[in-house]
């Protein structure tokens, strides 16, 4: 006996209270002390200006055709079907110097359980200089003889491991295993969401080398229905041949974030591939240098990218919401541009840390 | 022995003699055992024997039908170790299942850290793997994953659960595996709280299900008019109950103390209570007191003090104010001192009638009804745990419950006749759900209607047109802003939340009807017994203001209400009078406020409020002609007469209906709609309706007779707050006409032959100012 005509009050109902919720705050501009105790700020100026941009967006887009806006294609797979954006721009990868990372490796004693830096120095002093060395040594030879068949036989995946369980997960090593990849073998890796966590993934931004280019595949959610087929393949992207998956936060953000949502689908995790970080590099890299070390605040150092009408991450959702709710596609166009950016700007920024550490001089 | 003596004195001086309208006297009761059908294990055994426990028949009897599979209830009374009756099996489930894994859902924090206790000794004397672990609001990230993975024994709260679900994929293990889920303290989820309990529980087992699991209940509550009804609407599943209690009590005797005997009542309520304190202290006895609010007991400790001062220094020590505010070792040095006897009287706020270790006591003050019966019988229940003579006292207040009692003692000591409320139809409760739900995993249209009812269809394409919900190939899939979890609250209807701030202190949020009622401008508002003047409400950004104060007044606002009715859907003749069932669509209007200190009113202040609009439930009645008639023959106040039967009936609804006054409203009027035919509604003070009026319309025909009791027995002239005046009411009690109530009253519950009419429908009509 529910009471009639009461549920045309419950959509309204709900609608105003999810009005009020939002998952960031409007800080004064400048105030930098805010914007780097939380990643979700937005600074009142960018607010303002988003605002003004989604209102110029609906009206310049007004009765403007999808098919005429975006040219993609549409993708077919057994979830159903999406849309996929693509486009490639030239990049410069760096020559990694495989030579150098062997010898750096293979000197690295500290790999070898129960040697720490002073033990390391004190059997450099004794003449070990090398994990071949180390063989020889009556006390160490069995240890090492493991971290020698891990990094003889072992996948790019163990060797990670295996540093990253002797040294900060950070460490430039840990990032150089990356160069036992093939550059094709990268998939870089930006979702953008109608929130943080439990909540549709609109956009899959992904990025892959092909011959000497970086081409980048968006799969576009035209409608909610199309995030099964988009997550699937997405996902496909990451069970090619030795994938190596680079995204910036992407541990505790992205990848978790599909987890859920596949999760949510009742489709297995994404099968579990060697994962570079880059905000974890370059939090080691340029921690005490830039007071921000988001991925738009380093393009920017570092890079030398000034974005142009790009909108806050974390109003995404406002405007994908507005294509939702009026079937104007002009909010979906800074979405778009922005993962865009994002994915070069990641691809780059990984370049340049690893051309850093193991760039052929 | 102490407690015949003050019983005798209770009983022969002449001051108290008077107000002792009942003394109910409970023989000894040995202890009764039981046999389980299939012997304990012997790690189980040994526990027992360790512990020099032996199984009474209610422990047995629940143990025996948990191991059948069955989902069971368990009502018996506190202290007859409700506990160790579920832990048992759950351990046995554990040693036999290696896979298999318990939630336990308590209510407070104190109680998750007891039952933790517990479940770890238990754990660690068995050997059985349980690793029980809290998880709460504070168990801090990095133990989370190692919790969800490893303990078998989850222990947490329906909150903590309403964030977690949607996480599930990380709670698979558990989920899978899930086999029991215990719900201690269920009667706490009543009323709104328990409505959205019930469909955090469907959102829990849909889960479950999905990771193809199907986890037993096992729930235990205090009595109850109606467990089976309860724990099948929390829960979704049907129920075995065990009732038969077998664990031992002493002599007990229950007296009734009225104050107001005389219908005047010199001495208030507290002064009583703390005569009676301060006669039982002198007598040696041990004794608590409840009262009603935190400045009550300091107020009633500190006049017994001055009282037992004048006897000695020392008696005065020994009595001692015990509340929430109070530092851990200022509460450990009051328990100490109670055990060691050199602590007589303590003095507590009904908040504390859980979770207060201070073991058997002589005596129970119970100052004022505390609202339910259940909650009278588990403050009673700390006299006497031991099993020796006990006392308790309920020393009743001016108003219509209270006196009802007073009046007719027998209802006071029968079976109980409370309902426990749970409404899994209420649209706005069902929806938050969904929206959760539909953030948890699709929906889907064939097979989840199941767990969220009939409203499931109706409301789906709604939330999609608000953009909350789209509808795609895998079924319903959430698609709003903000996170669903984050926008339901489990304690409320969802609409605009009011925050009380006081000096930019957050004191407490309402929801709005209840701010304009209660935080109006100018307001004298009550937070945990402290008071407090409302400075500012700002309808804009939904912030009221505060300060505190300290006043001999008090504020009571003004409101009109008009109804109309949107639907009849369901008619029933009670004694020949039509009674009706419906949805109705109330409009409170806040006008204004009185000020007054004690009855007298000091002053009218006028309110600017936007009217509060929602659809509810209600019963509503049309008294006879010839009631009508009669009463106009006697040349008696008919609106008067409705008013009173009005406040009657509402006064006597949490008798059998388990709520709070201000979860149902009311409405009278001589003259409502087309047909201007005299009318009493009630209805239920939420939007949607959360079942109260509901019940209540079953119940109409024991709900009226005691409401004629009430009144016709009241020793009143004209009307008092022990019958018809009601504190709340919106009108200031304008017009009343007591006798012409009785006779309303009268005439619902004796059948006389009377006319059928005509069904009426979408009408109308106005209440009186």
């Amino acid at each position: 006996m529910s009471a009639t005509h009461a549920p045309a009050r419950i959509g309204a109902l709900w609608q105003q209270r999810m009005e009020t919720m939002r998952e960031y705050e409007v800080v004064r501009d400048g105030n930098v002390f805010g914007s780097s105790f939380s990643n979700n700020v937005v600074f009142s100026s960018d607010y303002e200006k988003a605002h003004n941009q989604l209102d110029a967006l609906v009206e310049k887009y007004r009765n403007v055709p999808f098919d005429t806006v975006f040219s993609g294609t549409e993708v077919f797979n057994e979830r159903g079907v999406c849309y996929c954006l693509k486009c490639r721009q030239s990049i410069k990868i760096p020559l990694f110097d495989l030579d150098r990372f062997r010898s750096d490796i293979m000197g690295d004693l500290t790999l070898v359980h129960g040697i720490g830096p002073g033990k390391e120095a004190w059997l450099r002093a004794k003449g070990y200089r090398t994990l071949q060395d180390l063989m020889q040594h009556p006390k160490f030879r069995s240890y090492t003889h493991d971290v020698l068949t891990c990094l003889y036989d072992g996948n790019s995946a163990e060797i990670m491991n295996l540093i990253g369980c002797r040294h900060a997960k950070s460490h430039p090593y840990v990032l150089g295993t990356a160069g036992l990849h093939e550059p094709e073998n990268y998939v870089f890796l930006d979702i953008e969401t109608l929130g943080l966590f439990s909540r549709p993934v609109i956009l899959f931004g992904v990025g892959m080398i092909e011959d000497g280019y970086l081409a980048v595949h968006q799969y576009l959610l035209r409608d909610i229905d199309e995030e099964q087929a988009a997550l699937m393949a997405t996902i496909d992207h990451m069970s090619g041949d030795r994938p190596a998956l680079v995204t910036f936060n992407g541990k505790s953000f992205d990848l978790p974030y599909l987890s859920d949502r596949l999760a949510y689908y009742g489709m297995g995790p994404p099968t579990k591939i060697p994962h570079f970080d880059v905000l974890h590099f370059s939090r080691r890299r340029w921690k005490n240098f830039f007071p921000s070390l988001r991925l738009a605040a380093l393009e920017t150092e570092i890079l030398g990218i000034h974005r142009k009408d790009d909108i806050p991450g974390q109003m995404v959702p406002e405007f994908y919401e507005t294509y939702l709710r009026t079937e104007n596609c002009g909010p979906l166009v800074p979405i778009i541009e922005h993962n865009k950016q994002d994915v070069v700007s990641l691809a780059l920024l990984f370049f340049h840390l690893l051309g850093e550490s193991y760039g052929c001089r | 022995m102490a407690v015949a003596d003050v019983i005798r004195l209770l009983c022969t001086n002449p001051v108290y003699r008077n107000r002792v309208v009942h003394v109910e006297i409970s023989e000894p009761e040995p202890p009764r055992f039981g046999t389980l059908a299939v012997p304990l294990d012997d790690t189980l055994e040994s526990y027992l024997d360790q512990h020099r426990i032996r199984l009474y028949s209610h422990q047995c009897e629940a143990i025996n039908r948990i191991r059948t599979g069955k989902n069971v209830i368990l009502t018996t009374s506190t202290a007859s170790g409700k506990t160790l009756a579920f832990n048992i099996p759950v351990f046995e489930k554990l040693k036999s299942d290696p896979e298999a894994r318990a939630l336990y859902l308590y209510p407070t924090k104190a109680l998750s850290n007891d039952q933790l206790f517990t479940l770890v000794q238990m754990a660690q004397f068995t050997g059985i793997s349980a690793r029980p672990a809290i998880y709460d609001g504070d168990t801090p990230q990095s133990k989370r994953a190692a919790i969800r993975e490893n303990s078998r024994v989850i222990i947490s709260n329906p909150h903590e659960l309403h964030q977690v679900l949607s996480w599930h994929a990380k709670w698979r293990p558990f989920f899978s595996n899930l086999r029991l889920i215990v719900i201690d303290e269920a009667h706490r989820y009543r009323g709104v709280f328990g409505s959205h309990i019930a469909l955090l529980l469907r959102r829990l087992v849909r889960l479950c299900h999905f990771y193809g699991s199907s986890p037993q209940f096992i729930l235990s509550t205090a009595t109850l008019a109606n467990p089976l009804e309860f724990a099948g609407k929390l829960t979704g599943q049907p129920f075995e109950l065990v009732d038969d209690d077998g664990s031992p009590h002493g002599r007990k005797h229950f007296i009734l103390y009225n104050p107001f005997y005389d219908g005047i009542g010199e001495r208030s309520t507290y002064q009583e209570t703390k005569d009676l304190l301060v006669s039982c202290v002198k007598d040696n006895l041990q004794v608590l007191c409840f009262t009603g609010s935190r400045k009550m007991a300091e107020l009633v400790t500190l006049w017994a003090r001055e009282d037992a001062r004048r006897i000695s220094a020392r008696l005065a020590e020994s009595i001692s104010a015990y509340r929430a505010g109070y530092l851990p070792e200022e509460r450990r040095l009051i328990e100490r001192q109670l055990k060691e006897g050199t602590m007589k009287g303590v003095v507590s706020t009904n908040a504390l009638e859980l979770g207060i270790d201070i073991g058997s006591l002589d005596a129970v003050i119970i100052a004022g009804y505390p609202g339910t019966m259940m909650s009278t019988r588990q403050q009673a229940g700390r006299a006497g745990r031991k099993g020796g003579e006990s006392l308790a006292i309920l020393v009743a207040m001016a108003n219509p419950l209270d006196q009802y009692f007073m009046n007719h003692p027998h209802h006071f000591f029968s079976c109980s006749h409370e309902h426990a409320i749970i409404d899994t139809g209420n649209p706005y409760i069902v929806s938050g759900h969904l929206l959760c739900a539909a953030a948890e995993l699709p929906l889907h249209d064939d097979r989840d209607q199941e767990y969220f009812g009939e409203s499931f269809y109706e409301i789906l394409p709604e939330l999609e047109s608000s953009d909350l919900l789209r509808k795609t190939s895998r079924g319903w899939v959430y698609s709003g802003r903000g996170r669903a979890a984050d926008a339901v609250r489990l304690d409320g209807i969802p609409g605009s939340t009011f925050r009380i701030l006081c000096h930019g202190r957050l004191l407490e949020t309402m929801d709005r009807a209840q701010a304009y009622r209660e935080a109006h401008k100018g307001a004298i508002m009550l937070h945990q017994g402290e008071m407090y003047v409302v400075n500012e409400m700002d309808l804009e950004t939904h912030t009221v203001r505060v300060t505190e104060t300290d006043v001999d007044y008090y504020t009571q606002p003004l409101k009109k209400v008009d109804l109309t009715i949107i639907e009849t859907s369901e008619t029933r003749m009670i004694n020949g009078v039509r009674c009706f069932f419906g949805d109705v669509e109330v409009t409170e209007q806040y006008t204004g406020y009185k000020i007054k200190r004690k009855d007298t009113i000091i002053g009218v202040e006028l309110l600017v409020l936007p009217p509060l609009t929602f659809r509810t439930k209600a019963f509503w009645f049309i008294p006879a002609p010839d009631t009508e008639q009669r009463i106009e023959h006697l040349q008696l106040d008919l609106a008067g007469g409705l008013h009173g039967a009005e406040h009657a009936i509402i006064g006597l609804m949490p008798l059998h209906v388990m709520c709070d006054r201000w979860d149902i409203g009311g409405l009278s009027s001589p003259a409502f709609g087309e047909n201007c035919e005299p009318m009493v509604f009630v209805y239920d003070g939420y939007e949607g309706g959360i079942g109260l009026a509901e019940k209540a319309y079953e119940l109409l025909p024991a709900l009226f007779s005691s409401a004629h009791e009430l009144v016709r027995d009241c020793r009143c002239d004209e009307g008092c707050p022990s019958c018809i005046y009601s504190p709340k009411c919106g009108n200031d009690n304008q017009p009343l006409d007591k006798e012409a109530a009785v006779l309303i009253l009268r005439d619902l519950c004796t059948f006389t032959e009377k006319s059928e009419c005509p069904v009426l429908s979408g009408e109308s009509g106005q209440a009186f100012l």
